[in-house]
């Protein structure tokens, strides 16, 4: 018997011996073990069927027991079920395709389950978890204790051996001729040219520094499949996977709809033994980094490149999957339980969002800005709002505010259960962080880990309303957000009998102002009456100096939510719904905006703001010049849009449309959700795609239309402060260009009134 | 991912495109006082969404209501003031 204390790496499941388990030892070693680790689905249906199902199962050539039993569902209580126990979790995703496809009447429960969520359902285990095992002489694990928990602020970090590997030149817009790799104090560039060289150097390379995580720049989508395929040309295999025995795992690419948008999810390269991470396939790696992703494993149990890779709605069902299977409730394959119906006065009642109040438009001074702390989550927590406890069926329940349906207060269920933890993680490390100097070197990684568990936790609510979430209810989705607008409007009551003046109020956070009130202290009163009044956590986001709530583009005197700029008392500037924060705005105007800002934050107040403005004016003058005489260089005028359309289907020729004609000749083409990069150009047509032009004439470029995204970007920011439209700046009037004829007309005679 | 009515803006405009040929046969001076009743219903569209009415339109026209009152409780104001205002004027005068 030997002991060994490391880190959990990965776990995966092996074709003849459960599943095997990577553990970064103490010692320094990587060492590879194995476990028995038998894995159960169940089947419920018509007893006949079953049988059936019974006799097809006893005739498999893998050994698997089977039993009569009963399991609890979710909704539905105790359940008779068939329960199947395969010795070897590999084989369950095979054989279960094939069941689905023989028994579809059946409903199936706990089938398809990675394999790491049911391990760290049982042990306990998570992605670098700190364990203790105890293994025979064959390496097989006989005991594991998981050291250290998820939710531990602190906690000893694994030393993870990195290897970064990157090409010189994005690849899409030109061919790389080099890869940079980097590995502790080793620097070295391998020409791609010398094909066969560069295999042998990078295969020397992974065997000396044998990283745990190989991070890359492109890695899933190019640099890695043209390594695989060098491989294969010379027949030279390189050590990708620490496990010699395992197979490269390759996952297609795709695109798909979520939230009235089309996503593009690149192809993705998952190893065995090693965790290959691609920076630019991971889902908010530019919010999170690499600390965000660890943590994200952390929280949900999902394997490391898994976790890197999913949504973060994927994160959260798979939380919801270990907490269900930890108090042995059933997981449904799909989700059964449909809508109860609902006269149409019910739906309009009870199918709305958050409350939003239009902002007052214009500039205000000394406003406060209080949010409550994860609104949609903290209720779920607070009232209990789960599948199971919320609907109109269930006696010894409370009425949600406002809606007919009913919320059963006492036994936590399953969703408050799987968010509580993770609510009270993320409020202590907002906490620390608070008191925290910026220049503490846990800064960053605690800044990090709460942006992961932010989306974790703001995708919860979604799913509770998705059609295809395992644990999803609209009753529940929908008491959600009828607790939401009560406890707002009841935050609303207490602010304004105090005194307060509400200037705009947005789903979870509420900008208020009150005369000679400028000090966080002056609003601790108010959130403390607040607190007391709904039993959530509401906290001061900061006092602003001054803030500029923005009207409509359309029309001047109707206020849109969510847009605005401001300068918080310590100098930080926020931006909402502006063009900084657009993704569609080229970098050029886009720093051009974020200087005026920064000339702005300095001053304190509305005087000293008009006084700021010479010093404006003179910058504008610089960037119009700059446009104007091409200096400007045209990877600053780049305009990225999302590919929403095939090329066919366009039906005028929008600059999309002739950026990806241009890429199609260049034998690029774009997925949908991807991003074409274009610039917009004189006449037809209207736009080259960046990526595809390697002779781009700076003289095409539509230098009109850039001045006008110019003038209305500067015209955001300057409006709210000078009170004028700026038709000053460029002497032309300015109409709502992009409108059809007809609001065109409209908006000519607001002017003209 | 829950909602599947419609939002309080998109009714707002489906009923202002619904009026869009009365507001055709306006003058241009009536047609700029139509915007402007839509404006007002524009800026309590939160606290009709809140309403869940089966018929929005009642509460827009209630929207354009309030509005309006609003002004006519500011001019009286207004009134009142500059009324007071004269008075003073008017007395000092006579002295």
């Amino acid at each position: 018997m030997n002991n060994f204390t490391g880190w959990l790496l990965d776990v995966y499941p092996h074709p003849e011996r459960g599943v095997v388990l990577w553990l970064i030892c103490d010692d320094g070693q990587r060492r590879c073990l194995r476990q028995d680790f038998p894995v159960t689905f169940f089947a419920a249906g018509p007893s006949r069927r079953l049988r059936d199902l019974w006799k097809f199962l006893q005739n498999q050539l893998i050994r698997i027991e089977l039993a009569r039993t009963e399991r609890n569902d979710l909704i539905n209580g105790a359940t008779v079920v068939l329960a199947a126990t395969l010795d070897l979790p590999f084989w369950l995703p095979e054989l279960f395709q094939t069941v689905t496809n023989l028994f579809p009447d059946l409903l199936f429960y706990d089938a398809d389950l990675h394999v790491t969520l049911r391990h760290a359902a049982e042990h306990g285990t998570f992605p670098l978890a700190r364990c203790h095992v105890t293994v025979d002489e064959h390496d097989v694990i006989q005991e594991i204790n998981v050291l250290d928990s998820k939710w531990d602020i602190d906690y000893e970090a694994a030393p993870l051996k990195i290897l970064t590997l990157e090409t010189d030149t994005d690849p899409f817009h030109k061919e790389p001729e080099k890869i940079l790799v980097r590995a502790k104090r080793d620097r070295s560039t391998l020409d791609l040219k010398k094909e066969e060289a560069t295999l042998a150097f990078l295969g020397y390379l992974l065997n000396r520094h044998d990283p745990d995580l190989i991070l890359t720049a492109h890695g899933d989508t190019y640099l890695l499949p043209l390594l695989l395929n060098l491989s294969y040309k010379y027949n030279r295999p390189l050590p990708w996977n620490r496990d010699p025995s395992e197979e490269i795992r390759q996952k297609k690419e795709r695109s798909y709809h979520a939230y009235n948008q089309i996503i593009y999810r690149g192809n993705q390269i998952h190893l065995a033994g090693r965790v290959h991470i691609d920076i630019h396939n991971t889902v908010m790696y530019g919010d999170y980094g690499i600390d965000g992703v660890l943590e994200m494993a952390r929280v949900t149990s999902l394997p490391i490149q898994t976790a890197a890779r999913v949504s973060p709605g994927t994160g959260i069902s798979a939380m919801q999957i270990v907490t269900a299977l930890e108090n042995e409730i059933l997981v449904p394959f799909r989700k059964e339980q449909v809508e109860t119906p609902k006269t149409t006065s019910e739906l309009f009642r009870d199918d709305m969002g958050g409350t939003v109040f239009d902002p007052i438009v214009g500039l205000h001074e000394d406003v406060g800005e209080i949010d409550f702390f994860s609104m949609y989550p903290s209720i779920m927590v607070r009232f209990n709002i789960s599948p199971e406890t919320v609907g109109s069926e269930i006696k010894t329940a409370e009425a949600v505010a406002g809606l007919r349906s009913v919320v059963k207060r006492a036994d936590l269920g399953l969703i408050p259960k799987t968010l509580a933890p993770l609510l009270e993680k993320r409020f202590a490390l907002k906490q620390i962080l608070s008191n925290m100097n910026v220049l503490d070197c846990r800064y960053k990684d605690y800044k990090a880990r709460t942006a992961a568990h932010k989306w974790l936790l703001v995708t919860c609510f979604g799913y509770l309303g998705y059609k295809n979430a395992r644990f999803g209810r609209i009753e529940a989705h929908e008491a959600v957000t009828a607790f939401g607008r009560e406890v707002m409007l009841i935050a609303k009551e207490a602010a304004e009998e105090m005194g307060f003046r509400v200037l705009h109020i947005y789903v979870d956070g509420m900008w208020v102002q009150k005369l000679s009130c400028n000090n966080k202290e002056d609003f601790q009163p108010l959130l403390a009456e607040i607190e007391k009044r709904t039993g959530l956590t509401i906290a001061l986001d900061g006092v602003y100096k001054w803030v500029a709530f923005l009207p409509s583009r359309q029309n001047k005197k109707i206020a849109v939510s969510n847009r605005y700029f401001g300068v918080f008392q310590n100098g930080e500037i926020k931006t909402r719904g502006i063009e900084t924060r657009r993704h569609d705005t080229p970098a050029f105007i886009r720093d051009t905006q974020i200087e005026i800002l920064d000339m702005l934050a300095k001053a304190s107040n509305r005087d000293a703001l008009k006084d700021c403005l010479p010093e404006v004016r003179e910058v504008i003058r610089k960037k119009q010049n700059d446009l104007r005489f091409g200096l400007v260089p045209p990877e600053k005028l780049i305009v990225r849009q999302t590919v929403s359309k095939n090329l066919n289907d366009y039906r005028a020729p929008v600059p999309a449309f002739s950026a990806l004609q241009d890429l199609e000749r260049a034998g690029k083409t774009l997925r949908l959700g991807q991003t074409v990069r274009l610039i917009y150009t004189r006449g037809l047509p209207r736009a080259r795609a960046w990526d595809a032009v390697t002779d781009f004439d700076s003289r095409t470029v539509n230098l009109p239309r850039y001045r006008r995204l110019l003038d209305r970007a500067i015209d955001t920011v300057l409006q709210p402060i000078t009170g004028e439209d700026t038709f000053w700046l460029t002497g032309v009037k300015q109409l709502a260009y992009d409108l059809p004829p007809s609001m065109v007309c409209i908006s000519v005679m607001a002017q003209t009134k | 991912m829950g909602n599947v009515t419609p939002t309080i803006t998109d009714i707002l405009h489906a009923e202002e495109a619904n009026l869009a040929k009365f507001r055709r046969a306006l003058r241009r001076e009536d047609q700029i006082v139509f915007d402007d009743l839509f404006t007002a219903a524009y800026k309590y569209r939160a606290a009709a969404a809140y309403a869940g009415h089966l018929l929005p339109f009642e509460t827009f026209l209630l929207s354009m209501q309030i509005e309006d009152h609003k002004e006519l409780m500011r001019l009286r104001e207004e009134v009142k003031t500059l009324r007071e205002q004269l008075k003073q004027v008017l007395s000092k005068q006579d002295e």
